[in-house]
């Protein structure tokens, strides 16, 4: 179970299984957005190499438009993931 | 179990279902499924993405183990390649030189508490186990 979308404030909210069979539909997504992007990871309760190179290519063609990726309600589990892989000294992650 | 699975990324749902089955029917503690699944995943594409030369169905086996689970994955018809061995990801790098790609192996050896490979006939083994350290929360990844 994976989906991704717009909320009411226009952060984009990910949730379910950020895997690798889903990450090609994350990607698209998100190739979509220009400038500064809040991500809302409150329902995201797995993520694996596929969906951290994801975030990161996303996060390094906004950045060079001095913009990028916020993280934020990020769950224990997922900020793990996020420490080893040294995306805690990436991104701004803000804990749930 | 001992399920075969097509060289798909689109099987990864049915993988995650077997194993939310097999954990539920071997009691195993569910504070194990992030580290498995991920090493799972990790590993099988792995197969299915640098193995393209086999038609082979993957072999997926679990059994529990004392406090935790053994996962072999075991791919046919393939080049030797051994994931323990794998170059280091530099996790201090910035952004200008990180690129997507790379961390699946090394979140694997990350995951799991003891890997091995084993090579044989052209066909890769890797088993990996998770085991609950004593006195953990179940909370704990």
């Amino acid at each position: 179970m994976f989906d991704i979308g717009f909320n009411e404030r226009g952060d984009v909210v990910v949730s379910g299984r950020l895997d690798a069979a889903n990450a090609p539909r994350a990607q698209a997504f998100l190739n979509e957005i220009d400038g500064s992007c809040v991500l809302d990871l409150s329902a995201l309760n797995y993520i694996s190499s596929a969906g951290l190179g994801v975030l990161l290519s996303t996060h390094k063609r906004l950045s060079a438009d001095r913009s990028g990726l916020e993280l934020v309600n990020v769950n224990p589990h997922i900020s793990d993931i996020f420490r080893y892989s040294g995306f805690d000294k990436l991104f701004v992650i803000r804990s749930a | 179990m001992k399920n075969t699975y097509k060289r798909n990324f689109d099987q990864l749902a049915q993988i995650v279902a077997d194993t939310s089955r097999f954990f539920e029917e071997q009691d195993i503690d569910d504070s194990l499924r992030m580290k498995v699944d991920l090493a799972l995943e990790e590993l099988f594409v792995n197969m299915v993405t640098y193995n393209t030369e086999s038609d082979r169905e993957i072999l997926l086996e679990m059994r529990p183990i004392e406090r935790g689970v053994e996962v072999s994955l075991t791919d046919y018809d393939v080049e030797r390649f051994d994931p323990t061995v794998v170059r280091d990801i530099d996790t201090d790098a910035p952004l200008s030189e990180r690129t997507p790609g790379g961390l699946g192996l090394f979140l694997v050896l990350k995951m799991a508490d003891s890997i091995y490979y084993e090579y044989q006939d052209r066909t890769s083994k890797i088993t990996f186990r998770n085991i609950m350290a004593a006195g953990e929360a179940a909370d704990d990844v």
